[in-house]
């Protein structure tokens, strides 16, 4: 594995900087450097995060390396007019102030070619709706950590399907699992935020 | 009703806590994280005002999955109640690491750096879990103290926390509440300690609960 897979892996963020930096000096184009190191690199800190061999400090550090090499290739993907997969609008829903889940799922699916509108937390329903009218989205991606906010996803799941919006609902957090999210009509769940980017990019299919 | 302040220093911070918040239960974070969390514990902890209060009142558990507080039914569910037997009063607290220790947290995030973030988070609910402690420590009555128990954990719905904010003059250390039960500042803690001469204080059940979407299990 290279330099820079080395480094988001480690979450070491000023040597992923360098390594970034090095690919393009070798030649390699920003979406290469993205899907050859960095998306393999934050699948494996991922999986390791699953088998419970790391924890949630270790991916948030490679989160940040990563989203730190990114700022050095958007503009050049900008540049060189690389389309983007789709848009997503993110946020953690009405409630709930819990985000470090759905920053993960937010940087794997810029990192995936997606652009992404980032809510916060604590977001309405009219503001996920606004934001998807706003910025043409694909996907409203909802998240939640309590069980008590998490019914909260079903209201915005009705409110988009009332509003007549042509995009797809994806949620996700600790206390769910896909028969909540059938329950409530969702098109899509995922459990982690590698997963995520693989549901996302079905639901364009 | 008692309301008190109190400060803390970065040596007073049990570390031990702080690695559990970040999800280490059974080990301690790499070399570098804990220097990270130790830099961000000097350095926010010392602009920390913890503040506390709480009340005694009158208890009963009035059927298998409710309680009666002052008057006032609640319904903290089988799990909880379960834990109270020999229970004739509740002590009632709200405690804060404070409007300080948010606007902090606040800055610290608004520089967009996710693991200083995640990690102040985390001491901000330590901060938040002493002064439950300190309450604990505070009384000296004459019965038997249960763990302590909050609307939001163990199937009690975090709704009823307007319930309990009921019961105390508004904006209690202040702490404020959303339409959705959720206090700010952020790091707050709400709840109550069961009390009795014939109650025995049991430890938590997470082990044996069924609730598999719990998110604080403690067993997980």
């Amino acid at each position: 594995m290279d330099n820079l897979y080395q480094a988001i892996f480690k979450g070491l963020a000023p040597l992923a900087k360098t390594a970034v930096k090095e690919s393009l000096d070798n030649g390699k184009t920003p979406q290469d450097i993205i899907d050859e190191s960095m998306i393999p690199a934050m699948e494996a800190i991922g999986q390791e995060f699953e088998a419970g061999r790391v924890f949630v400090p270790n991916l948030l550090l490679s989160a940040r390396a990563m989203k730190m090499a990114l700022d050095i290739l958007k503009p050049l993907m900008l540049a060189g007019q690389t389309t983007t997969v789709g848009t997503v609008v993110i946020g953690t829903v009405k409630g709930d102030l819990h985000d470090i889940g759905k920053n993960l799922v937010a940087s794997m699916l810029e990192g995936r070619g997606f652009k992404v509108i980032n809510l916060g937390t604590d977001v309405s329903k009219e503001r996920f709706i606004e934001a998807a009218k706003e910025n043409d989205a694909d996907i409203i991606c909802l998240s939640a950590l309590l069980t008590t906010t998490m019914d909260y996803m079903k209201e915005v799941v009705d409110a988009v399907k009332a509003d007549g919006l042509n995009v797809k609902v994806m949620v996700g957090g600790a206390p769910l699992n896909q028969e909540f999210a059938d329950t409530i009509g969702a098109d899509g769940y995922s459990s982690n935020a590698n997963e995520a980017v693989v549901v996302a990019k079905k639901l364009l299919s | 009703m008692v309301e008190r302040a109190f400060k803390v220093s970065p040596a007073e911070l049990p570390e031990k806590e702080v690695w559990f918040a970040m999800g280490y239960r059974d080990s301690v974070p790499e070399e570098r994280i804990q220097e990270m969390a130790r830099g961000l514990i000097g350095e926010l902890v010392p602009k920390a005002t913890l503040r506390y209060t709480y009340q005694i009142v009158e208890a009963e558990k009035i059927s298998p999955r409710q309680v009666r507080f002052a008057g006032k039914t609640f319904t903290p569910e089988g799990i909880i109640c379960s834990y109270l037997k020999g229970m004739t009063h509740a002590l009632l607290f709200i405690g804060t690491a404070g409007w300080e220790y948010d606007r902090a947290k606040e800055a610290l995030k608004a520089e967009g750096d996710i693991v200083a973030d995640f990690i102040a988070d985390s001491i901000g609910s330590v901060l938040a879990e002493m002064t439950v402690a300190q309450i604990e420590k505070d009384y000296d009555g004459p019965h038997t103290l249960s763990m302590p128990y909050s609307p939001g954990y163990c199937d009690w719905n975090i709704r009823e926390q307007h319930l309990l904010f009921s019961l105390f003059p508004e904006r209690p250390c202040g702490v404020i509440l959303s339409e959705t039960s959720l206090m700010a500042p952020e790091k707050s803690v709400s709840g109550f300690f069961a009390l009795g001469e014939t109650l025995q204080r049991q430890p938590y059940h997470c082990q044996i609960c069924k609730n598999s979407r719990c998110f604080k299990r403690r067993n997980a």
